[in-house]
């Protein structure tokens, strides 16, 4: 695809007809590997992951330890009360699987698309979909009040060997739905790591190093007529995974549709969740991605073209939510349903506004910036934007659940909710478990595809 | 050509005999994937069928140049996504229909109004478990039909190969080839431009597992043992610590009476009271009553006979023992209101309210009255059977006592009014518990009724005494339960207690 | 090896030629006999006929041209948005079938005019006091919240708002693209590019107003936010089939043959099957929402389409023959390689298509305002069809005239000619 390699090309300018190239630098097969492989084998990485680790698992370990006070007080701790029976836990849950899509939808969607510019950042971004879909599973495990009863939600016999779950029940098809995409999503990405885990063994120089990536590469030997079935079952499973990162968030939107509640009940949930969550995930990967090519110098693989590209995808998926927003206000005056158009005017105008109109401006206005071509290509300003996404993501998923919980059909039971210190602390410590596995992702696996790259990257010829 | 440099190394105790390596095939090494792919097809063309290509990722073209067969992957996936579906649709039919199962029956349980089974409510689980099944069937499949996980392979001995997974592309033709001959292969080898060529050999030396990992697995191994066991040491042990409490608030939470006065909770042994006059419970307003909660209607709710002296229930259990010198037991009666002896106008008494009350006298009677009404029902059988075979505990003088449960043909029980059986029912007696909290008032009329044609029907084939309760028919209106001799109350009033409009209660409950 | 085709035109005959005309005329000839003779037997079928019945039969054929119309320039713009080498060779096609929604805002002067006139056959809220007709209830709080939006003269302006949206967009990238025949500059796709995404904005803001106004106000008390969506669907399906299909034919016929390749019949047909899918999803989810839900004021919409057995059995048609039957069909990567198989398969789906707007709009033909509608369909809704089919061919024919099938001097287009699929 690519034809030309300079050192120094801005390639976010493509003249139609030629393929921007998407490896800078000039960078040949070995050199690929070498930049991909040194994160890893360097023996300490830069300063500044020691900090963000620390700080980290520190967040990580304040998390287990509300948890364990959760456990041993009960779920009174949080600030849910009647009738917001869900609030912040639920919130994290939904905003954790929202920024889990941007992974799937990068190594499947973009695969089946033939979008080559997913190679540079795919690794990256399904490690983010594991890691994030972790952190959501967290959050409805820790809710269920008797957590140690918790295999009741899988579907074998319990209590004597008579009751089953559920299966009419929503809650139930959510278990389903991110277990399942959990699996996949794993192994997805560990069969997209073995042959680069098989690099990493070929050149690994510590007796562990070898062991380890020995094991778990597999005996990979990048034999061709295993690439071939390799390159199938891949495809397979992105087909697979397609419609499986639809069904995930429409699943958790169904947790709401399928209720009455006013605000809760609207056909357009499914796939305006899905878009919201393609919205917030593809800002995560860029918010996580910035940094992480600096610090790791993988500037020539993730290049601003990779950057700009999920910029353009952000705006899209911001419209779309927008407009979203619009129909659901629009169908809740056509409707005529006192309920509902009461739902929308609180939404606007009530005790909650200022979560509405933070989600707005965050959600539909500032990622207009990136109409500019200036502002979608400079690394920090977007940085800066995709945090602000991913505060009206969050923010969106608190006024949908909060806001119409707390106005139900009955007044006499409104209430104002407010979050309390354990509310804010699980929602930073599950910000910190999710970088401390991200940050150990980066430091002992190959953070971009080699091989994928491999294969988008020019052709490498020896004289 | 360095080949064997790694090899043989390994000491080995019968060094003589045979030979230590033997020759899988030549592996030629390509500078670019150009190259690869016109030697790969050289070697197609040239008869070859069991060679191998080996690049850092697929290398495009590749798979015509060496003529490979697609795989046939996809028809896999295909069979295991079908039985994805049978197994997502069963799994759900079972869980929540198979009720009639003998072993692991199924959970038929209505919510929301839903039919038992409702398609589109499944449809989200079966579609997951679809995927699920898919993925592990590609994931899985895939391995297999890659003869992967491989740890040892020749291949990887060779330091050369080490950059196959980096920017070197290789071509290995095998010696089990029909085509293979040592030098010619090498020769057209070098003709296809290879860079290197280099013999690939199979250690025979070292076919062991080093002993470091032996150990290791035999030491894991009996790790894994220690869960198995120390559950089969649960199981067959008692204990008598308590077992763990994973949230004390809620296995030991204050308990509160409902219209009481006191703490809701204590928060560090201080109490915390919900609402200032620190009742646990608002009361209605003053002059208000709840919807449907109106019990004017005494013959409906009190089953005593409207406009008469209601005895006031604090005085009731004070029996005898206040007056010591006089003649026990007979002071008690008066204190007994005048219970009706028709079914309140209120309700109406057919056939539908018989078959009610069946339905309910069969969910919460029949345990200690049996079916029938004998008095022989489950919980007392077993019981009795544990109070007779009970040990004699340290200071009692006999077994565990139970008190039997009474047969609803006993004499003592055919001849009350219907009012009297209602407030048993209502507040229990004796031994029985009180039912009134749990049935709501028209159904515990109802069980009153389908006690009294129990009653009636047993009357029939032994001669016993009462007359018959309307039970076909529903024009009748509850004829009195007429009265056994000895009966204190007497069976004169008919249907004429209107006192108190039906409609007040029309709501019930 | 694989040897790289040049970017050239190599097929003999690149465009419709002198049989443009012909067809032109023959298809016009037909499809006006087709709506003349539609609306005859409406209005002499008596109980089920009159202007009302030609109304509804002439309803579901416009919807079905129109959304293939859409659908294309769907995808025209989206090729253009996300820069697709690809789609190149089968692009003109795609534009054709744009630009036809310029002729499709006249043949929907037979909707636009009545309606705006006051009548109130086809949109029952054109009638005064409609809320009568719902289970006898005035319902006057709503007729006044619907009033002002649900009237013919709002209506009529929403609508060609829409077409002019429409038509310029169309004549945006069919003029560009013809242009870029004559001169080959590169900056013509540059500028389409640029334009693309607000583009894309304004036909999606566009598209949802139709959906409502067409199809869903049929029913003025029923409301779904997801109806635009279920309609974008049928949209994309009904195009990407209709492209697959005349690009089969002209194929057939001799032309563009090189350039066309199989790789692009297959991934139109793979785009086919992910909008099968995308359809049976959004379909899903509005049906479970609303039956989950259980809340009279919108299952009513779904019971009247069970209760009488025509309209169960064709539920369960669409079900079967919309959703399981191509997602099988279309599954197999040899059966999309097949070009004789391809054109049975795409006049297949667009018969699903053409069945999917008969079930949303025909049932509302007899409602009774309660729960049933009895089943209405036949020879009025056949001939609506052949003659707006023969309109909108011989549409396409004027458009195409003599001009080239294929852009001829896309700077993608040896990326279309070369990529292969997996």
């Amino acid at each position: 695809m690519a034809t030309t390699v300079e050192h120094h090309v801005d390639n976010t300018i493509e003249r139609p007809g030629e393929r921007a190239p998407l490896v800078l630098g000039g960078l040949n097969y070995s050199e690929i590997t070498r930049t991909v492989c040194d994160v890893a084998e360097r023996p300490r990485p830069p300063r500044a992951w020691y900090i963000a680790f620390a700080i980290s698992f520190a967040l990580t370990a304040m998390f287990g330890v509300l948890i364990m006070h959760l456990f041993l007080k009960g779920v009174g701790v949080w600030g849910n009360t009647s009738p917001v029976y869900w609030a912040f836990d639920i919130v994290n849950f939904v905003f954790w699987v929202g920024i889990g899509h941007a992974g799937t939808l990068i190594s499947a969607i973009l695969f089946l698309f033939r979008q080559n510019w997913r190679t540079g950042i795919n690794r990256a971004a399904e490690a983010m979909t594991i890691f994030a879909v972790i952190c959501a599973g967290t959050f409805p495990g820790i809710h269920i009040g008797r957590v140690w009863a918790f295999y009741w939600l899988f579907p074998i016999p319990t209590e004597h060997l008579a009751l089953w779950p559920q299966f009419r029940s929503p809650l139930l098809w959510d278990v389903f739905a991110v277990g399942t995409y959990f699996t996949v999503s794993l192994l997805f990405w560990y069969m997209g790591l073995v042959p680069d885990l098989a690099t990493m063994r070929d050149r690994a120089k510590s007796k562990w190093a070898k062991i380890a990536y020995g094991a778990f590469s597999l005996g990979w030997t990048g034999s061709a007529r295993a690439w071939h079935r390799y390159e199938i079952a891949y495809m397979i499973l992105a087909a697979f995974s397609t419609p499986l990162v639809l069904s995930v968030h429409t699943i958790v939107s169904f947790d709401f549709a399928v209720s009455q509640v006013p605000g809760w009940h609207t056909t357009i949930f499914p796939p305006y969740f899905v878009a919201g969550a393609i919205f917030s995930g593809f800002a995560m990967v860029v918010t996580l991605l910035v940094p992480a090519r600096e610090l790791f110098g993988l500037k020539d693989l993730i290049t601003i073209r990779h950057l700009e590209n999920m910029n353009k995808i952000i705006i899209a998926t911001s419209l779309m939510v927008g407009c979203a927003y619009g129909i659901e206000f629009f169908i809740a005056w056509y409707s005529g349903v006192d309920s509902e158009s009461y739902a929308f005017k609180n939404r606007v105008f009530g005790w909650y506004y200022w979560a509405y109109w933070i989600m707005v401006i965050c959600n539909v206005v500032i990622p207009q910036l990136f109409w500019f071509k200036s502002i979608r290509t400079s690394p920090w300003l977007m940085v800066i934007i995709c945090i602000f996404v991913n505060i009206g993501m969050w923010f969106e998923r608190f006024v949908i659940i909060v806001t119409s919980l707390s106005r139900d059909y009955l007044p006499s039971s409104w209430t104002y909710y407010q979050p309390t210190w354990v509310d804010f602390g699980m929602l930073i410590g599950s910000f910190g478990l999710f970088t401390t596995l991200f940050l150990l992702f980066c430091r002992f696996l190959p953070t971009v595809a080699i091989s994928e790259v491999k294969n988008v990257a020019p052709k490498t010829h020896h004289s | 050509m360095v080949a064997t440099q790694t090899h043989g190394h390994h000491s080995k105790p019968h060094a003589g005999h045979g030979p230590e390596s033997e020759l899988v095939g030549l592996l030629a090494e390509f500078e670019d994937q150009d190259a690869l792919i016109d030697a790969c097809e050289q070697a197609r063309l040239s008869g070859y069928k069991k060679f191998d290509a080996y690049s850092p990722f697929p290398v495009h073209g590749i798979d015509q140049a060496m003529g490979t067969r697609r795989t046939m992957l996809p028809f896999f996936v295909l069979a295991i996504a079908f039985g994805g579906v049978a197994l997502g649709v069963g799994m759900q039919w079972y869980a929540n229909i198979a009720s009639f199962s003998p072993i692991f029956p199924g959970y038929d349980f209505i919510i929301s109004g839903k039919p038992l089974w409702s398609l589109p409510a499944n449809i989200p689980v079966s579609f997951e478990v679809i995927v699920l099944s898919s993925a592990f069937a590609t994931f899985f499949g895939m391995w297999f039909l890659n003869r992967l996980p491989r740890l040892a392979n020749p291949l990887h001995r060779i330091e050369r190969f080490k950059r196959a997974t980096d920017d070197r592309f290789f071509l290995m033709i095998e010696k089990n080839d029909k085509q293979f001959s040592a030098e010619q292969t090498l020769d057209q080898m070098q003709q296809w431009g290879a860079s290197a060529v280099e013999p690939v050999k199979l250690d025979l030396t070292d076919h062991k597992i080093p002993l470091s990992l032996r150990r290791a697995g035999l030491v894991l191994g009996l790790l894994l043992l220690v869960p198995p066991a120390m559950i089969y040491r649960a199981q067959h042990a008692t204990n008598p610590a308590p077992r763990l409490h994973f949230m004390p608030d809620m296995d030991w939470q204050y308990r509160f009476g409902a219209q009481n006065v006191g703490p809701i909770w204590y928060d560090n042994r201080e109490p915390k009271y919900f609402f200032q006059d620190k009742t646990v419970m608002r009361l209605p307003p003053e002059g208000t009553i709840g919807r449907g909660a109106l019990t004017t209607d005494i013959e409906l709710f009190r089953g005593i006979k409207a406009g008469t002296k209601i005895p006031d229930p604090t005085l009731v259990p004070q029996p005898a023992p206040a007056v010591a010198g006089q003649a026990p037991a007979a002071p008690v009666l008066p204190l007994e209101p005048e219970w009706v002896t028709a079914f309140p106008a209120a309700l109406t008494v057919d056939q539908s309210m018989v078959e009610r009350g069946r339905d309910r006298f069969n969910i919460y009677c029949t345990v200690c009255h049996g079916y029938a009404g004998d008095g022989n029902g489950l919980v007392n059988e077993r019981a009795l059977e544990l109070a007779i075979s009970s040990p004699i505990q340290k200071g009692a003088t006999s077994n565990a006592v139970w008190t039997k449960a009474k047969s609803l043909y006993d004499p003592t029980v055919t001849i009350q009014p219907v009012g009297r059986i209602f407030d048993t029912i209502t507040h229990g007696r004796s031994t029985m518990g009180p039912y009134g909290s749990q049935i709501s008032t028209r159904d515990r009329w109802a069980i009153v009724l389908y006690v009294k044609s129990l009653q009636a029907a047993r009357a029939k084939e032994p001669p016993l005494v009462t007359p018959a309760v309307p039970v076909a028919t529903p024009a009748a209106d509850a004829a009195p339960a007429k009265d056994a001799p000895g009966s204190s109350i007497p069976a004169s009033d008919e249907t004429a207690n209107k006192s108190d409009s039906p409609a007040t209660d029309s709501k019930g409950n | 090896m694989r040897h790289k085709r040049e970017a050239k035109i190599t097929s003999p005959v690149i465009s419709l030629g002198d049989d443009s005309y012909r067809l032109m005329s023959i298809a016009a000839f037909v499809g006006l006999l087709g709506i003349g003779a539609a609306l005859l037997i409406s209005l002499f079928l008596g109980e089920n006929g009159g202007f009302k019945r030609f109304s509804y039969g002439y309803l579901v054929n416009f919807c079905f041209f129109a959304t293939i119309s859409l659908g294309a320039l769907f995808f025209v713009t989206v090729q253009h948005l996300t820069r697709a080498g690809w789609s190149v060779t089968v692009r003109r096609i795609a534009e054709i079938l744009a630009a036809a929604i310029i002729p499709l805002f006249v043949l929907f002067l037979p909707i636009l005019l009545p309606t705006i006139m006051g009548y109130g056959g086809l949109y029952v809220w054109n009638d005064d006091g409609w809320t009568t007709s719902y289970a006898g209830h005035t319902l006057t709080a709503m007729e006044k919240l619907k009033g002002f939006y649900l009237s013919g003269g709002f209506f009529g302006v929403r609508s060609i708002v829409c077409f002019v949206v429409w038509s310029l967009m169309a004549w945006f990238f069919v003029g560009n693209s013809f242009r870029q025949d004559a001169s080959g500059d590169v900056n013509i796709t540059a500028r389409m590019q640029k334009y693309s995404a607000p583009l894309m904005i304004l036909f999606a803001l566009t598209l949802v107003v139709a959906a409502f106004d067409w199809e869903m106000s049929l029913s003025p008390m029923w409301f779904s936010t997801m109806f635009p969506v279920c309609f974008f669907s049928g949209c994309v399906l009904g195009g990407a089939s209709t492209i697959a299909l005349v690009a089969l034919l002209l194929q057939r016929s001799g032309r563009v043959t090189d350039e066309i390749t199989i790789d692009n019949i297959q991934d139109l047909g793979k785009l086919m099957l992910a909008f099968i899918v995308f359809w049976g999803y959004v379909e899903f989810c509005q049906y479970m929402l609303i039956w989950y839900a259980n809340i009279p004021e919108e299952t009513f919409w779904f019971k009247y389409r069970f209760a009488n057995s025509g309209w169960r059995t064709l539920t369960i048609i669409l079900l079967v023959g919309h959703l399981f039957i191509p997602f099988l069909f279309l599954l197999p990567r040899t059966l999309k390689r097949s070009r004789p198989f391809m054109i049975g398969a795409t006049i297949y789906v667009l018969a699903m298509h053409w069945l999917d707007h008969v079930w949303v709009i025909m049932p509302q033909f007899g409602f009774d305002g309660k729960d049933t509608a009895p089943f209405v369909l036949g020879l009025p809704e056949l001939l609506c069809f052949v003659g707006l089919g023969g309109l909108f061919v011989s549409a396409f024919c004027f458009i195409a005239s003599d001009r080239a099938l294929v852009p001829l001097k896309d700077p993608r287009l040896g990326e279309a000619l070369n990529y292969t699929n997996t």
